[in-house]
Protein backbone atom coordinates (compact mmCIF):
# COMPACT_ATOMS: atom_id res chain seq x y z
CA UNK A 1 0.00 0.00 0.00
CA UNK A 2 2.78 2.43 1.04
CA UNK A 3 4.79 1.49 -2.06
CA UNK A 4 1.83 2.11 -4.36
CA UNK A 5 1.18 5.51 -2.73
CA UNK A 6 4.85 6.48 -3.11
CA UNK A 7 4.88 5.53 -6.79
CA UNK A 8 1.67 7.49 -7.34
CA UNK A 9 3.09 10.55 -5.55
CA UNK A 10 6.31 10.39 -7.62
CA UNK A 11 4.36 10.04 -10.85
CA UNK A 12 2.15 12.98 -9.90
CA UNK A 13 5.22 15.08 -9.03
CA UNK A 14 6.75 14.29 -12.41
CA UNK A 15 3.51 15.23 -14.15
CA UNK A 16 3.33 18.73 -12.59
CA UNK A 17 5.82 20.43 -14.99
CA UNK A 18 4.14 18.73 -17.97
CA UNK A 19 0.69 19.96 -16.95
CA UNK A 20 2.06 23.45 -16.15
CA UNK A 21 3.62 23.63 -19.63
CA UNK A 22 0.20 22.77 -21.12
CA UNK A 23 -1.46 25.47 -19.00
CA UNK A 24 1.16 28.01 -20.16
CA UNK A 25 0.56 26.93 -23.74
CA UNK A 26 -3.16 27.43 -23.36
CA UNK A 27 -3.08 30.74 -21.51
CA UNK A 28 0.17 32.26 -22.76
CA UNK A 29 3.50 32.46 -20.97
CA UNK A 30 2.72 35.87 -19.59
CA UNK A 31 -0.68 36.17 -18.05
CA UNK A 32 -1.45 39.64 -16.86
CA UNK A 33 -3.09 39.49 -13.49
CA UNK A 34 -6.48 41.12 -13.38
CA UNK A 35 -6.09 44.16 -11.19
CA UNK A 36 -8.61 44.28 -8.44
CA UNK A 37 -8.99 46.95 -5.81
CA UNK A 38 -11.14 45.98 -2.86
CA UNK A 39 -10.84 49.39 -1.27
CA UNK A 40 -11.07 52.40 -3.58
CA UNK A 41 -10.56 55.23 -1.13
CA UNK A 42 -7.43 56.20 0.72
CA UNK A 43 -9.51 57.09 3.78
CA UNK A 44 -10.88 53.52 3.93
CA UNK A 45 -7.41 51.97 3.72
CA UNK A 46 -6.12 54.42 6.32
CA UNK A 47 -8.63 53.13 8.85
CA UNK A 48 -7.42 49.58 8.30
CA UNK A 49 -3.78 50.22 9.14
CA UNK A 50 -3.53 52.50 12.19
CA UNK A 51 0.12 53.31 12.84
CA UNK A 52 1.30 51.65 9.66
CA UNK A 53 0.05 54.21 7.11
CA UNK A 54 3.48 54.86 5.61
CA UNK A 55 4.24 51.18 5.19
CA UNK A 56 0.88 50.74 3.45
CA UNK A 57 1.63 53.79 1.28
CA UNK A 58 4.92 52.20 0.21
CA UNK A 59 3.16 48.96 -0.68
CA UNK A 60 0.48 50.81 -2.65
CA UNK A 61 3.18 52.84 -4.42
CA UNK A 62 5.01 49.65 -5.39
CA UNK A 63 1.72 48.29 -6.68
CA UNK A 64 1.09 51.51 -8.64
CA UNK A 65 4.48 51.30 -10.34
CA UNK A 66 4.04 47.61 -11.12
CA UNK A 67 0.49 48.14 -12.38
CA UNK A 68 1.43 51.04 -14.65
CA UNK A 69 4.55 49.27 -15.96
CA UNK A 70 2.65 46.02 -16.48
CA UNK A 71 -0.14 47.67 -18.43
CA UNK A 72 2.17 49.89 -20.45
CA UNK A 73 4.67 47.21 -21.40
CA UNK A 74 2.83 43.89 -21.38
CA UNK A 75 -0.91 44.40 -21.76
CA UNK A 76 -2.40 44.18 -25.24
CA UNK A 77 -5.44 46.28 -24.46
CA UNK A 78 -3.90 48.78 -22.13
CA UNK A 79 -6.23 49.86 -19.36
CA UNK A 80 -5.38 52.25 -16.59
CA UNK A 81 -8.68 52.09 -14.68
CA UNK A 82 -7.08 51.45 -11.30
CA UNK A 83 -4.23 53.95 -11.71
CA UNK A 84 -5.92 57.01 -10.24
CA UNK A 85 -7.41 55.19 -7.21
CA UNK A 86 -3.99 53.64 -6.50
CA UNK A 87 -2.32 57.05 -6.57
CA UNK A 88 -5.10 58.54 -4.47
CA UNK A 89 -4.74 55.78 -1.86
CA UNK A 90 -0.93 56.12 -1.81
CA UNK A 91 -1.01 59.88 -1.33
CA UNK A 92 -3.76 59.75 1.27
CA UNK A 93 -1.74 57.27 3.31
CA UNK A 94 1.40 59.37 2.95
CA UNK A 95 0.50 62.93 1.93
CA UNK A 96 4.16 63.92 1.81
CA UNK A 97 5.27 61.32 -0.75
CA UNK A 98 6.27 63.79 -3.49
CA UNK A 99 7.45 61.12 -5.85
CA UNK A 100 3.98 59.54 -5.95
CA UNK A 101 2.39 62.88 -6.92
CA UNK A 102 5.01 63.73 -9.53
CA UNK A 103 5.23 60.35 -11.24
CA UNK A 104 1.55 59.64 -10.72
CA UNK A 105 0.60 62.89 -12.47
CA UNK A 106 2.84 62.04 -15.43
CA UNK A 107 1.50 58.47 -15.64
CA UNK A 108 -2.05 59.85 -15.75
CA UNK A 109 -1.48 62.85 -18.02
CA UNK A 110 0.63 61.38 -20.80
CA UNK A 111 -1.33 60.62 -23.94
CA UNK A 112 -2.65 57.10 -24.38
CA UNK A 113 -1.05 54.52 -24.72
CA UNK A 114 2.13 56.04 -23.24
CA UNK A 115 0.06 57.04 -20.23
CA UNK A 116 -3.58 57.01 -19.22
CA UNK A 117 -4.43 60.05 -21.38
CA UNK A 118 -6.16 61.78 -18.45
CA UNK A 119 -4.43 65.14 -17.90
CA UNK A 120 -7.44 66.26 -15.85
CA UNK A 121 -6.67 63.55 -13.29
CA UNK A 122 -2.95 64.33 -13.46
CA UNK A 123 -3.74 67.92 -12.58
CA UNK A 124 -6.12 66.78 -9.82
CA UNK A 125 -3.26 64.77 -8.30
CA UNK A 126 -0.97 67.81 -8.38
CA UNK A 127 -3.70 70.05 -6.94
CA UNK A 128 -3.84 67.67 -3.96
CA UNK A 129 -0.04 67.66 -3.84
CA UNK A 130 0.23 71.44 -3.41
CA UNK A 131 -2.63 71.42 -0.92
CA UNK A 132 -0.85 68.83 1.22
CA UNK A 133 2.64 70.28 0.69
CA UNK A 134 2.23 74.05 0.55
CA UNK A 135 5.95 74.63 1.13
CA UNK A 136 7.09 72.64 -1.91
CA UNK A 137 7.74 75.05 -4.78
CA UNK A 138 8.64 72.16 -7.07
CA UNK A 139 5.15 70.69 -6.79
CA UNK A 140 3.65 74.13 -7.48
CA UNK A 141 5.96 74.51 -10.45
CA UNK A 142 4.87 71.16 -11.85
CA UNK A 143 1.22 72.05 -11.40
CA UNK A 144 1.86 75.25 -13.36
CA UNK A 145 3.65 73.28 -16.08
CA UNK A 146 0.80 70.80 -16.31
CA UNK A 147 -1.80 73.56 -16.66
CA UNK A 148 0.18 75.07 -19.50
CA UNK A 149 1.39 71.94 -21.30
CA UNK A 150 -1.63 69.67 -21.00
CA UNK A 151 -4.50 72.12 -20.68
CA UNK A 152 -3.17 75.17 -22.51
CA UNK A 153 -4.46 77.25 -19.62
CA UNK A 154 -1.88 80.03 -19.63
CA UNK A 155 -3.71 82.17 -17.07
CA UNK A 156 -3.94 79.45 -14.43
CA UNK A 157 -0.39 78.28 -15.19
CA UNK A 158 0.96 81.79 -14.63
CA UNK A 159 -1.03 82.15 -11.39
CA UNK A 160 0.39 78.89 -10.02
CA UNK A 161 3.94 79.82 -11.05
CA UNK A 162 3.63 83.20 -9.33
CA UNK A 163 2.40 81.37 -6.20
CA UNK A 164 5.41 79.04 -6.51
CA UNK A 165 7.82 81.97 -6.83
CA UNK A 166 6.61 83.34 -3.47
CA UNK A 167 7.58 80.16 -1.60
CA UNK A 168 10.90 80.56 0.26
CA UNK A 169 13.76 78.97 -1.67
CA UNK A 170 11.88 78.95 -4.99
CA UNK A 171 13.82 79.25 -8.25
CA UNK A 172 14.31 82.87 -9.35
CA UNK A 173 13.11 82.29 -12.92
CA UNK A 174 9.57 81.24 -11.98
CA UNK A 175 8.32 84.85 -11.98
CA UNK A 176 9.87 85.55 -15.41
CA UNK A 177 8.31 82.42 -16.81
CA UNK A 178 4.90 83.41 -15.49
CA UNK A 179 5.31 86.83 -17.12
CA UNK A 180 6.31 85.22 -20.42
CA UNK A 181 3.26 83.00 -20.36
CA UNK A 182 0.97 85.94 -19.76
CA UNK A 183 2.82 87.92 -22.44
CA UNK A 184 1.59 85.30 -24.92
CA UNK A 185 5.06 84.30 -26.01
CA UNK A 186 5.34 81.44 -28.51
CA UNK A 187 3.63 78.49 -26.82
CA UNK A 188 6.11 76.00 -28.13
CA UNK A 189 9.08 78.04 -26.90
CA UNK A 190 7.57 78.29 -23.42
CA UNK A 191 6.79 74.58 -23.42
CA UNK A 192 10.39 73.90 -24.48
CA UNK A 193 11.69 76.00 -21.62
CA UNK A 194 9.45 74.16 -19.15
CA UNK A 195 10.53 70.75 -20.33
CA UNK A 196 14.18 71.85 -20.21
CA UNK A 197 13.73 72.84 -16.57
CA UNK A 198 12.06 69.49 -15.93
CA UNK A 199 14.97 67.71 -17.65
CA UNK A 200 17.51 69.51 -15.50
CA UNK A 201 15.66 68.96 -12.24
CA UNK A 202 14.57 65.34 -12.70
CA UNK A 203 16.08 61.91 -12.75
CA UNK A 204 15.07 58.55 -14.11
CA UNK A 205 11.71 58.18 -15.87
CA UNK A 206 10.71 61.83 -15.37
CA UNK A 207 13.95 62.99 -17.01
CA UNK A 208 13.39 60.58 -19.88
CA UNK A 209 9.84 61.85 -20.29
CA UNK A 210 11.08 65.44 -20.45
CA UNK A 211 13.73 64.44 -23.03
CA UNK A 212 11.05 62.82 -25.24
CA UNK A 213 8.86 65.92 -24.97
CA UNK A 214 11.79 68.11 -26.06
CA UNK A 215 12.42 65.79 -29.02
CA UNK A 216 8.71 65.97 -29.91
CA UNK A 217 8.92 69.77 -29.89
CA UNK A 218 12.00 69.62 -32.17
CA UNK A 219 10.08 67.28 -34.49
CA UNK A 220 7.14 69.72 -34.58
CA UNK A 221 9.56 72.56 -35.47
CA UNK A 222 11.06 70.45 -38.25
CA UNK A 223 7.56 69.73 -39.60
CA UNK A 224 6.79 73.47 -39.68
CA UNK A 225 10.02 74.11 -41.56
CA UNK A 226 9.28 71.38 -44.10
CA UNK A 227 5.73 72.64 -44.62
CA UNK A 228 7.23 76.04 -45.42
CA UNK A 229 9.60 74.41 -47.92
CA UNK A 230 6.70 72.56 -49.55
CA UNK A 231 4.91 75.91 -50.01
CA UNK A 232 8.09 77.37 -51.51
CA UNK A 233 8.39 74.40 -53.86
CA UNK A 234 4.79 74.94 -54.99
CA UNK A 235 5.50 78.63 -55.61
CA UNK A 236 8.51 77.82 -57.74
CA UNK A 237 7.25 74.76 -59.60
CA UNK A 238 3.52 75.44 -59.73
CA UNK A 239 2.72 72.05 -58.24
CA UNK A 240 3.11 70.10 -54.99
CA UNK A 241 6.14 67.82 -54.63
CA UNK A 242 5.32 64.12 -55.23
CA UNK A 243 7.45 63.14 -52.24
CA UNK A 244 9.86 64.74 -49.81
CA UNK A 245 12.79 63.56 -51.94
CA UNK A 246 11.85 66.25 -54.43
CA UNK A 247 12.49 68.90 -51.80
CA UNK A 248 16.03 67.59 -51.38
CA UNK A 249 16.51 67.40 -55.16
CA UNK A 250 15.37 71.01 -55.48
CA UNK A 251 17.89 71.99 -52.75
CA UNK A 252 15.04 73.11 -50.48
CA UNK A 253 15.91 70.55 -47.81
CA UNK A 254 19.07 68.78 -46.75
CA UNK A 255 19.99 65.42 -45.26
CA UNK A 256 17.66 62.56 -44.36
CA UNK A 257 14.17 63.92 -43.63
CA UNK A 258 13.59 62.11 -40.36
CA UNK A 259 12.40 63.16 -36.91
CA UNK A 260 14.81 63.17 -33.92
CA UNK A 261 13.88 59.52 -33.29
CA UNK A 262 15.16 58.66 -36.80
CA UNK A 263 11.71 57.89 -38.28
CA UNK A 264 10.95 59.48 -41.70
CA UNK A 265 8.30 62.21 -41.75
CA UNK A 266 4.95 61.46 -43.37
CA UNK A 267 4.00 63.42 -46.45
CA UNK A 268 0.57 63.66 -48.06
CA UNK A 269 1.12 64.51 -51.74
CA UNK A 270 -2.59 65.38 -52.15
CA UNK A 271 -2.66 68.12 -49.53
CA UNK A 272 1.04 68.89 -49.38
CA UNK A 273 1.13 68.44 -45.62
CA UNK A 274 4.15 67.09 -43.76
CA UNK A 275 3.63 65.39 -40.39
CA UNK A 276 5.47 63.32 -37.77
CA UNK A 277 4.95 59.65 -38.64
CA UNK A 278 2.11 57.81 -36.93
CA UNK A 279 4.64 55.12 -36.05
CA UNK A 280 6.90 57.58 -34.22
CA UNK A 281 6.69 57.93 -30.47
CA UNK A 282 7.38 61.63 -31.00
CA UNK A 283 4.03 62.23 -32.68
CA UNK A 284 1.96 64.51 -30.49
CA UNK A 285 -1.42 65.35 -31.88
CA UNK A 286 -1.60 68.38 -29.61
CA UNK A 287 1.44 69.88 -31.33
CA UNK A 288 0.13 69.40 -34.88
CA UNK A 289 -0.79 72.54 -36.72
CA UNK A 290 0.54 74.75 -33.95
CA UNK A 291 3.26 77.25 -34.76
CA UNK A 292 6.23 78.40 -32.74
CA UNK B 1 13.77 40.93 41.79
CA UNK B 2 16.98 41.17 39.75
CA UNK B 3 17.35 37.39 39.95
CA UNK B 4 13.77 36.94 38.68
CA UNK B 5 14.41 39.43 35.88
CA UNK B 6 17.64 37.67 34.85
CA UNK B 7 15.89 34.32 34.94
CA UNK B 8 12.98 35.70 32.88
CA UNK B 9 15.46 37.03 30.32
CA UNK B 10 17.12 33.61 30.01
CA UNK B 11 13.72 31.95 29.82
CA UNK B 12 12.41 34.25 27.07
CA UNK B 13 15.57 33.88 25.03
CA UNK B 14 15.09 30.13 25.21
CA UNK B 15 11.63 30.70 23.75
CA UNK B 16 13.41 31.36 20.48
CA UNK B 17 12.50 35.01 20.45
CA UNK B 18 15.83 35.77 18.87
CA UNK B 19 14.98 33.66 15.83
CA UNK B 20 12.67 36.42 14.69
CA UNK B 21 15.71 38.69 14.55
CA UNK B 22 17.34 36.47 11.96
CA UNK B 23 14.11 36.52 9.97
CA UNK B 24 13.94 40.28 10.36
CA UNK B 25 17.54 40.77 9.24
CA UNK B 26 16.99 38.61 6.14
CA UNK B 27 13.75 40.43 5.34
CA UNK B 28 15.41 43.82 5.69
CA UNK B 29 18.37 42.89 3.52
CA UNK B 30 16.13 41.47 0.82
CA UNK B 31 13.97 44.56 0.93
CA UNK B 32 16.98 46.80 0.59
CA UNK B 33 18.25 44.90 -2.40
CA UNK B 34 14.95 44.38 -4.19
CA UNK B 35 12.88 47.45 -3.51
CA UNK B 36 15.39 49.83 -5.01
CA UNK B 37 14.56 48.27 -8.36
CA UNK B 38 10.81 47.96 -7.82
CA UNK B 39 10.06 51.44 -6.52
CA UNK B 40 11.05 54.65 -8.22
CA UNK B 41 13.71 56.36 -6.10
CA UNK B 42 11.93 55.43 -2.89
CA UNK B 43 14.21 52.62 -1.76
CA UNK B 44 15.66 54.46 1.24
CA UNK B 45 12.27 55.61 2.51
CA UNK B 46 10.85 52.13 2.01
CA UNK B 47 13.73 50.54 3.95
CA UNK B 48 13.12 52.95 6.83
CA UNK B 49 9.35 52.46 6.75
CA UNK B 50 9.58 48.68 6.57
CA UNK B 51 12.34 48.56 9.18
CA UNK B 52 10.46 50.62 11.75
CA UNK B 53 7.07 49.04 11.02
CA UNK B 54 8.52 45.51 11.25
CA UNK B 55 10.22 46.44 14.52
CA UNK B 56 6.88 47.60 15.92
CA UNK B 57 4.87 44.70 14.54
CA UNK B 58 7.27 41.90 15.55
CA UNK B 59 7.83 43.63 18.87
CA UNK B 60 4.10 43.76 19.59
CA UNK B 61 3.67 40.07 18.76
CA UNK B 62 6.55 39.14 21.05
CA UNK B 63 5.36 41.46 23.81
CA UNK B 64 1.78 40.14 23.69
CA UNK B 65 2.45 36.43 23.54
CA UNK B 66 5.46 36.21 25.80
CA UNK B 67 3.98 38.78 28.16
CA UNK B 68 0.93 36.60 28.61
CA UNK B 69 2.90 33.38 28.87
CA UNK B 70 5.04 34.84 31.66
CA UNK B 71 2.34 34.63 34.29
CA UNK B 72 -0.71 32.76 33.07
CA UNK B 73 1.15 29.79 31.60
CA UNK B 74 3.09 29.41 34.83
CA UNK B 75 -0.21 29.39 36.68
CA UNK B 76 -1.75 26.85 34.29
CA UNK B 77 1.33 24.58 34.35
CA UNK B 78 1.54 25.02 38.12
CA UNK B 79 5.24 25.81 37.76
CA UNK B 80 4.57 28.96 39.79
CA UNK B 81 4.05 27.04 43.04
CA UNK B 82 7.69 26.10 43.72
CA UNK B 83 8.65 29.74 43.06
CA UNK B 84 6.08 31.03 45.54
CA UNK B 85 7.32 28.55 48.12
CA UNK B 86 10.71 30.30 48.05
CA UNK B 87 11.44 33.45 50.06
CA UNK B 88 10.18 35.62 47.26
CA UNK B 89 7.28 38.04 47.43
CA UNK B 90 4.61 38.11 44.75
CA UNK B 91 5.54 41.74 44.01
CA UNK B 92 9.15 40.76 43.33
CA UNK B 93 8.03 37.92 41.10
CA UNK B 94 5.55 40.01 39.12
CA UNK B 95 7.77 43.07 38.68
CA UNK B 96 10.85 40.92 38.09
CA UNK B 97 9.10 39.20 35.22
CA UNK B 98 8.12 42.58 33.76
CA UNK B 99 11.71 43.81 34.05
CA UNK B 100 13.07 40.59 32.50
CA UNK B 101 10.82 40.77 29.48
CA UNK B 102 11.49 44.50 29.22
CA UNK B 103 15.22 43.71 28.97
CA UNK B 104 14.59 40.99 26.38
CA UNK B 105 12.64 43.50 24.31
CA UNK B 106 15.42 46.05 24.70
CA UNK B 107 17.94 43.57 23.28
CA UNK B 108 15.46 42.61 20.58
CA UNK B 109 14.73 46.19 19.52
CA UNK B 110 18.44 47.03 19.70
CA UNK B 111 19.31 44.17 17.36
CA UNK B 112 16.50 45.15 14.98
CA UNK B 113 17.69 48.76 14.97
CA UNK B 114 21.23 47.55 14.25
CA UNK B 115 19.81 45.53 11.33
CA UNK B 116 18.02 48.62 10.02
CA UNK B 117 21.13 50.81 10.24
CA UNK B 118 23.28 48.08 8.65
CA UNK B 119 20.84 47.80 5.73
CA UNK B 120 20.81 51.56 5.27
CA UNK B 121 24.61 51.66 5.27
CA UNK B 122 24.90 48.73 2.83
CA UNK B 123 22.42 50.35 0.45
CA UNK B 124 24.16 53.74 0.90
CA UNK B 125 21.09 55.24 2.49
CA UNK B 126 21.17 57.93 5.13
CA UNK B 127 21.54 56.23 8.52
CA UNK B 128 20.13 59.22 10.37
CA UNK B 129 20.66 58.88 14.16
CA UNK B 130 17.28 60.63 14.60
CA UNK B 131 15.73 57.27 13.65
CA UNK B 132 16.66 56.19 17.17
CA UNK B 133 13.99 58.53 18.53
CA UNK B 134 11.33 56.50 16.71
CA UNK B 135 13.02 53.28 17.90
CA UNK B 136 12.88 54.56 21.48
CA UNK B 137 9.18 55.41 21.12
CA UNK B 138 8.52 51.91 19.73
CA UNK B 139 10.33 50.42 22.73
CA UNK B 140 8.15 52.45 25.09
CA UNK B 141 5.03 51.17 23.34
CA UNK B 142 6.28 47.58 23.70
CA UNK B 143 6.72 48.05 27.45
CA UNK B 144 3.14 49.28 27.61
CA UNK B 145 1.96 46.21 25.69
CA UNK B 146 3.83 43.94 28.13
CA UNK B 147 2.15 45.69 31.07
CA UNK B 148 -1.28 45.19 29.47
CA UNK B 149 -0.53 41.54 28.74
CA UNK B 150 0.69 40.93 32.29
CA UNK B 151 -2.40 42.61 33.77
CA UNK B 152 -4.75 40.38 31.80
CA UNK B 153 -2.69 37.26 32.40
CA UNK B 154 -2.91 37.92 36.14
CA UNK B 155 -6.70 38.00 36.10
CA UNK B 156 -7.76 35.49 33.46
CA UNK B 157 -6.79 32.46 31.38
CA UNK B 158 -4.07 32.49 28.68
CA UNK B 159 -6.49 32.49 25.74
CA UNK B 160 -8.74 35.18 27.14
CA UNK B 161 -5.76 37.28 28.18
CA UNK B 162 -4.45 37.11 24.60
CA UNK B 163 -7.79 38.19 23.16
CA UNK B 164 -8.21 41.03 25.67
CA UNK B 165 -4.66 42.29 25.15
CA UNK B 166 -4.96 42.29 21.37
CA UNK B 167 -8.31 44.09 21.58
CA UNK B 168 -7.02 46.75 23.96
CA UNK B 169 -3.88 47.34 21.90
CA UNK B 170 -5.96 47.66 18.74
CA UNK B 171 -8.38 50.02 20.46
CA UNK B 172 -5.42 52.10 21.62
CA UNK B 173 -4.21 52.41 18.04
CA UNK B 174 -7.56 53.94 17.07
CA UNK B 175 -7.40 56.65 19.73
CA UNK B 176 -7.60 59.37 17.08
CA UNK B 177 -10.89 57.84 15.90
CA UNK B 178 -12.19 57.85 19.47
CA UNK B 179 -11.23 61.50 19.86
CA UNK B 180 -13.10 62.44 16.67
CA UNK B 181 -16.05 60.17 17.40
CA UNK B 182 -18.42 63.14 17.64
CA UNK B 183 -17.95 63.85 13.95
CA UNK B 184 -19.60 60.59 12.94
CA UNK B 185 -21.81 60.07 15.98
CA UNK B 186 -22.89 63.52 17.23
CA UNK B 187 -25.20 61.99 19.84
CA UNK B 188 -22.40 60.44 21.89
CA UNK B 189 -21.97 62.30 25.20
CA UNK B 190 -18.78 64.33 25.49
CA UNK B 191 -17.95 62.73 28.81
CA UNK B 192 -18.04 59.25 27.31
CA UNK B 193 -15.75 60.33 24.48
CA UNK B 194 -13.35 61.94 26.94
CA UNK B 195 -13.46 58.92 29.21
CA UNK B 196 -12.68 56.51 26.39
CA UNK B 197 -9.98 58.77 24.98
CA UNK B 198 -8.15 59.13 28.28
CA UNK B 199 -8.79 55.61 29.58
CA UNK B 200 -7.57 53.70 26.54
CA UNK B 201 -3.79 53.40 26.14
CA UNK B 202 -2.93 55.92 23.42
CA UNK B 203 -0.56 54.08 21.12
CA UNK B 204 -0.60 56.96 18.64
CA UNK B 205 1.62 58.83 21.11
CA UNK B 206 4.47 56.49 20.28
CA UNK B 207 4.19 56.76 16.53
CA UNK B 208 7.13 58.93 15.50
CA UNK B 209 7.98 56.80 12.47
CA UNK B 210 6.48 59.18 9.91
CA UNK B 211 8.28 62.18 11.34
CA UNK B 212 11.76 60.68 11.49
CA UNK B 213 11.46 59.06 8.08
CA UNK B 214 10.98 62.50 6.53
CA UNK B 215 13.80 63.93 8.63
CA UNK B 216 11.44 66.07 10.69
CA UNK B 217 12.92 67.15 14.00
CA UNK B 218 11.29 65.54 17.03
CA UNK B 219 11.83 67.84 20.04
CA UNK B 220 13.28 66.26 23.14
CA UNK B 221 10.41 67.50 25.28
CA UNK B 222 8.03 65.38 23.14
CA UNK B 223 10.10 62.32 24.01
CA UNK B 224 10.00 63.41 27.63
CA UNK B 225 6.22 63.69 27.68
CA UNK B 226 5.61 60.34 26.01
CA UNK B 227 8.09 58.71 28.41
CA UNK B 228 6.19 60.21 31.33
CA UNK B 229 2.87 59.04 29.86
CA UNK B 230 4.36 55.56 29.51
CA UNK B 231 5.64 55.50 33.09
CA UNK B 232 2.31 56.71 34.49
CA UNK B 233 0.21 54.29 32.44
CA UNK B 234 2.48 51.31 33.17
CA UNK B 235 2.40 52.15 36.88
CA UNK B 236 -1.40 52.02 36.79
CA UNK B 237 -1.49 48.75 34.84
CA UNK B 238 1.16 47.00 36.92
CA UNK B 239 -0.45 48.32 40.10
CA UNK B 240 -3.82 46.78 39.19
CA UNK B 241 -2.14 43.62 37.90
CA UNK B 242 -0.11 43.27 41.07
CA UNK B 243 -3.17 43.79 43.27
CA UNK B 244 -4.98 41.01 41.39
CA UNK B 245 -1.93 38.74 41.44
CA UNK B 246 -1.47 39.28 45.19
CA UNK B 247 -5.06 38.29 45.92
CA UNK B 248 -5.12 35.36 43.55
CA UNK B 249 -5.74 32.00 45.18
CA UNK B 250 -3.57 29.25 43.73
CA UNK B 251 -5.05 25.79 44.17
Amino acid sequence: MIRATSVLALAAAAAVPWVQARVDGALGAFRAQDEVLYLWKGSQVKRMVPGFEHLAADLYWLRTVQYFGGERVFAKDKRFDVLYPLIEITTTLDPRMEIAYRYGAVFLAEQYPIGAGRPDLGIAVLERAVQNNPASWRLHQELGFFHFVYRRDAKRAAEVLVEASRIPGAAFWLKNLAAEILGKGGERDIARRMWREMLEQSEGALRENARIHLMALDAADAVDLLNGRVALFRERMGRLPRDLGELTAAALARGPLVDPAGIPFEYDSQTGKVAVSRTSYLRRDDLMGETR
Amino acid sequence: MVAVAANTFRETVRERVLYNLVFFAILMTLCGLLLGQLSIRQDEKIIKDIGLAAMELFGHVIAIFIGIALVSKEIERKSLYPLLAKPLSREELFLGKFAGLGFTLLVNVGAMAAGLFATLLVTRGEADPALLKAVFAIYLSLLLVVAIAMLFSAVTSTALAAVCTVCLVLAGRFSDVVRNMKQVAPGVPDRLVDFLYFALPNFRNFDLKDKVTYGEFVPWHVLGWITLYNVVYITVLLGIGLACFRRKEFQ
